[in-house]
C-alpha cells in the first residue's frame, strides 16, 4: 500500500517540480512586456486562464475597496486552482517518480486547506479590519471559530480523498494489470483532477465572499459593474476588448 | 481472526457512506437537471451549485474512505 500520511521527499520535490513548471510558466506568458491596450498573443493567454477568478473576483468585490479586493482574491482563487490541477495532473505524466501527485498526500492538501482558510482570514482582515475580523469568528455565533476549524479539516480530506483514492486505484491495477486498462483508468481519473480544484475553489471563494461581506451595503449597479471592469482593464487581467 | 475481523470493519463505513451518500447525490443531481431543463438559461449557476452540493455530500464520503484507510493501514 502507497504510504499515505508520512512526509516524503518524493511529494516534497514534486510539489517545488509543480510550483516551478506554474512559476516558469507564468514567467513565460508575462515575457516581452504587459500591455493593457494592445495585449500579445501570450498575455491572451495568461488573461483567458485568469479571467474566470476575476469574474469570481468581481461578483463579491464592492465597496471602495474593490480594487484591492479585486486583486487579493484573484491571486488567491488562481494560485489555489492551478496548483491544485497542475498536482491533480501530474499523475498522468509517464515518468516513474515525478507522476505522484503531491495532492494524493495529507500533508500538501492540508497545507493548501491551512492557506485557502487562514489567507480568507487576512483577507478579510485587510477589508474589513482586523477588530471586525476577529470579533466575526465570536459573535454573533460564539461557536463560528470551530467552522473555521473544520472548513480546512473539509477541504483538505476532500482533496487529500478523492485524489488518493484514484491514485491508489491505478496503483493496485498497475500490478494486476500493466497493460491498456491504467489508460482508462487514467481517463476516467481527468474528471475529479479538474472537478475537485475547482470545487476547492469554488469552496474557497464562498466562504471568502462570506467573510468580506459587509451588512450595510448596496448591490451592485450597472455603473459600479462598469467600474469593475474598468478597473480589471486597468490592472492588465481582462483584455480590453472583452468588456462588456 | 483478529486481522480478518478488522478487514471486515475497514470495509463496513465505505460500503455504508458511498450507499447514502450515493442516495444523496440522486436529489442533487435529479433537482439540478429538472432545473437545467426548466431554466436553460441558469444552467451554468446551477451546475456550479451543484457541484458545491455535490463536494459537500462527497466529503462525507470520503470521511468514511479516511478512516477505511486508517482502519486498513492496522491490519
Amino acid at each position: 500500500m502507497p504510504q499515505l500520511t508520512a512526509p516524503s521527499l518524493v511529494v516534497i520535490g514534486n510539489s517545488i517540480f509543480v510550483s516551478l513548471l506554474l512559476v516558469g510558466t507564468g514567467a513565460w506568458l508575462a515575457r516581452g512586456g504587459l500591455s493593457a491596450t494592445e495585449p500579445s498573443a501570450r498575455q491572451n493567454v495568461g488573461e483567458w486562464v485568469l479571467q474566470f477568478f476575476v469574474g469570481k473576483a468581481r461578483e463579491m468585490a464592492h465597496g471602495e475597496k474593490r480594487d484591492q479586493i479585486m486583486r487579493l482574491v484573484t491571486s488567491l482563487l488562481s494560485t489555489a486552482f492551478l496548483f491544485i490541477i497542475v498536482s491533480n495532473l501530474v499523475s498522468i505524466l509517464p515518468i516513474p517518480v515525478l507522476n505522484r501527485p503531491p495532492t494524493s498526500h495529507f500533508s500538501v492538501t492540508l497545507a493548501l486547506a491551512l492557506c485557502a482558510v487562514v489567507g480568507t482570514l487576512i483577507i478579510s482582515a485587510r477589508v474589513k479590519g482586523v477588530g471586525k475580523t476577529f470579533l466575526h469568528l465570536f459573535w454573533p455565533n460564539p461557536l463560528q471559530w470551530v467552522s473555521e476549524l473544520t472548513d480546512v479539516m473539509s477541504l483538505s480530506l476532500r482533496l487529500f480523498g478523492n485524489i488518493a483514492g484514484e491514485y491508489m486505484t491505478v496503483a493496485l491495477v498497475l500490478m494486476v494489470v500493466p497493460w491498456g486498462i491504467p489508460i482508462i483508468l487514467h481517463a476516467l481519473g481527468l474528471i475529479p483532477a479538474f472537478v475537485q480544484a475547482l470545487v476547492f475553489t469554488l469552496l474557497t471563494a464562498s466562504f471568502l465572499a462570506n467573510a468580506i461581506h459587509v451588512a450595510d451595503e448596496k448591490p451592485a449597479t450597472a455603473e459600479s459593474t462598469e467600474e469593475a471592469t474598468a478597473s480589471a482593464v486597468a490592472i492588465g487581467r481582462v483584455p480590453a476588448e472583452g468588456r462588456s | 481472526m483478529n486481522s480478518v475481523l478488522l478487514a471486515l470493519v475497514a470495509v463496513l463505513p465505505i460500503a455504508i457512506g458511498a450507499a447514502f451518500a450515493s442516495y444523496a447525490m440522486r436529489y442533487v443531481s435529479t433537482s439540478a437537471i429538472e432545473g437545467m431543463t426548466r431554466q436553460p438559461e441558469i444552467a451554468a449557476q446551477l451546475f456550479t451549485a451543484m457541484l458545491i452540493g455535490m463536494a459537500l455530500i462527497e466529503a462525507l464520503c470520503i470521511y468514511t474512505l479516511v478512516v477505511t484507510l486508517v482502519i486498513a493501514q492496522k491490519l
